[in-house]
């Protein structure tokens, strides 16, 4: 979270926004229960600065209720890809908000309850008839109180009924795959009440927002925006001294540097565990740091109050190497693009050289300045990390990481390829779409961009639409091997056009699992399943993007031919399959 | 350092610094809606270090009300 820009500045640049280098795109519906002026704006300002073209659609002044439940409103006829309902306490409790003690303590339970499942209902409408996602705001628990200090002894009182509220919403709409709730009251109380509510902005205009505040709640919704395009990073990257510890190993000492103990010390310890949380959710971490190899390792193998293990990094480049070479090579080894890496570094002249070469890497300054581990800096870098949901292979991404690093060094032991992938004893499970793999599908639709045929992005409803459609096939493939479990890690699609002919809609691997013929195994599987059927040709597409260079001769390799824009093969051809796999 | 009140409103309201006058006001500037008006509003108090009240706020109809109420030059 960095300091925001004026309000005016973004209304300004938007009437500037040009969307010509735009990579996604994006349709973002606003509904508010008060004025909020200005958000649209600005978030189509940070759409355009992360190359997302987004078209936005603003209901009229608290017009919600309406345009949620009128089937004909102009809110379905934009057609959202998101939704943002954001309404506060006072939208919800009406004339309770300042006189809730007007009514019994009973009467205020059942009005909650009344009123938490209207607007459970009101949510669930609004994904019903759209294909939106809908991201709904929780209700910011004032510090005002009509009663003052008496306001904790009253059963059941003002405060108690919004966290009731709060607490309905959050069960009641859990289960809803397509319903997302913003945490607004956490917004409040990040930024104190009194910078976001201003009652001068409140009488004016109904703004309970303030101006001043709009830009930062712009940035925290475009967190979702990120999250549904799939543009959420994957690794961090961090430099050493002075950013995972204290002081400089080089010169200070394994004695000397801050690590726990002492003030300053105490919040590189909490920061490691910040770093430590989100990488038992699934972001890599990595090391590229100017130091000596032997002073820096023994720091991260041996130091007593080191939280981050020498394990937790998926790959370390500690030398004296170029920082832009050494961020290429993590960028190869873990096979992650690098626009999926944040930089994290204390030096501003690193920050810049690395950026000024490699543009892609979004990077984060650590401040010395300021306390080392504030909430800032935290915010700034899960920020990057945005997911709607996390998945298992999330969680345990790190250990397949770490199991990867395993098999190239079998690799290098081996030496010839064949054999190797003999010795992996791969095997391949084929799973149809359901409950426990549409969000996994998804995901990998949303963000495998290298071995990926169509580079074709779908939501969970999507997936779910298309699996249970009788003329579709939706599969995905789990990888094991002798190292461990990749998790699901390909996926298909496959139309069923008619009843010679099926076409491959989708065909994508994580990269983690490229190079190993199982591509290979699960088209054959896919072919099979069509002879099976009767069918007498099966085809698909290559639609080539920036990044998927990778699959790009992979029908022409398996025996397709070329026919017009698509990839053919004649089922009744022979195909070679991968003798190294186990499919099943 | 600090800025004028005719650049924070030509920045506000996105027009050439040159077009705006004491009296310029909704009737000569069409940005001048009363959503701008507030974003003006509250950026002149920041950076003037001011506060209206709300009735000032409301007798507000002119650049040169602002200069007026608020005492900057």
């Amino acid at each position: 979270m960095s300091d925001e820009e004026k309000l005016s500045s973004y209304i300004t640049k938007s009437k500037l926004i040009h969307n010509s280098n735009s990579e996604k795109k994006i349709r973002i519906a606003i509904l508010g229960g008060f004025t909020l002026n200005g958000l649209e704006e600005t978030m189509r300002v940070k759409c355009d600065e992360k190359k997302i073209q987004c078209t936005t659609y603003v209901s009229a002044y608290n017009q919600y209720n309406q345009e949620i439940l009128d089937e004909k409103s102009q809110l379905y006829k934009f057609s959202p890809d998101i939704t943002f309902l954001i309404i506060d306490s006072r939208n919800a409790l009406g004339k309770f908000f300042l006189n809730p003690y007007s009514i019994s303590s009973e009467e205020r339970k059942q009005f909650v309850e009344d009123k938490s499942n209207e607007i459970i209902n009101l949510a669930k409408e609004l994904v019903k008839k759209s294909k939106s996602k809908l991201v709904i705001s929780n209700f910011n628990i004032p510090s005002y109180s009509p009663i003052g200090i008496g306001e904790v002894q009253e059963e059941f009182g003002l405060h108690d009924m919004i966290r009731s509220l709060n607490e309905n919403i959050k069960i009641g709409l859990r289960s809803e795959p397509e319903i997302i709730i913003y945490d607004l009251n956490s917004f409040v109380t990040a930024f104190g009440e009194q910078k976001v509510f201003s009652y001068k902005q409140f009488f004016y205009g109904d703004i309970r927002i303030s101006l001043d505040c709009i830009p930062y709640l712009a940035e925290e919704l475009i967190g979702y925006v990120t999250a549904v395009l799939g543009l959420s990073k994957k690794c961090i990257v961090l430099d050493l001294d002075n950013t995972l510890w204290g002081g400089i190993i080089g010169e200070d000492g394994f004695e000397g540097i801050k690590l726990g103990d002492d003030p300053v010390g105490k919040s590189y310890v909490e920061f490691q565990h910040n770093l430590l949380a989100l990488n038992q959710r699934g972001i890599l971490l990595a090391i590229n740091s100017k130091n000596n190899f032997d002073d820096a390792i023994q720091v991260i193998k041996d130091h007593p109050n080191m939280v981050l293990k020498e394990d937790n990094f998926s790959c370390i480049r500690i030398n004296w190497n170029d920082k832009v070479v050494n961020m290429k090579e993590i960028s190869d080894e873990l096979n992650i693009g690098l626009d999926s890496m944040v930089f994290v570094d204390d030096d501003p002249a690193n920050i810049e050289y690395v950026s000024s070469n490699l543009p892609e890497i979004s990077s984060i300054h650590m401040p010395t300045e300021q306390c080392h581990n504030n909430s800032k800096s935290i915010r700034a870098i899960s920020s990057f990390f945005n997911v709607l949901k996390i998945t298992n292979e999330d969680k345990t991404r790190n250990k397949m990481y770490l199991e990867q690093r395993k098999r190239s060094e079998l690799k290098t032991q081996v030496g010839n390829l064949e054999e190797f992938l003999k010795q992996m004893n791969i095997s391949v499970h084929i799973k149809n779409a359901d409950n426990f793999t549409i969000p996994r599908i998804s995901q990998l639709t949303l963000k495998t961009n290298q071995f990926n045929l169509t580079t074709r992005r779908y939501q969970e409803q999507d997936i779910r639409k298309f699996s249970q459609n009788s003329e579709k096939i939706v599969g995905c493939a789990q990888i094991q091997d002798k190292f461990g479990d990749n998790g699901i890690t390909g996926a298909y699609i496959v139309n069923k056009d008619n009843e010679q002919q099926w076409t491959i809609d989708t065909f994508l691997l994580s990269c983690r699992v490229i190079g190993r013929g199982i591509e290979d195994g699960i088209l054959c599987h896919i072919i099979e399943k069509a002879r099976k059927d009767g069918i007498s040709q099966v085809r698909g597409e290559y639609i080539k993007t920036q990044k998927n260079q990778p699959a790009e001769n992979f029908f022409k390799n398996f025996g397709f031919k070329k026919e017009g824009d698509f990839w053919v093969f004649d089922t009744k051809n022979q195909f070679k399959k991968p003798e190294h796999l186990v499919i099943s | 350092m600090s800025k004028t009140l005719f650049q924070i409103v030509s920045e506000v309201m996105n027009i050439p610094i040159e077009k705006i006058s004491d009296s310029s006001g909704p009737e000569s500037i069409p940005e001048w809606d009363s959503f701008n008006m507030f974003v003006l509003l509250a950026e002149i108090e920041k950076e003037f270090n001011v506060n209206f009240s709300l009735e000032e706020t409301l007798q507000i109809k002119t650049v040169g009300d602002f200069r007026k109420k608020s005492g900057v030059v």
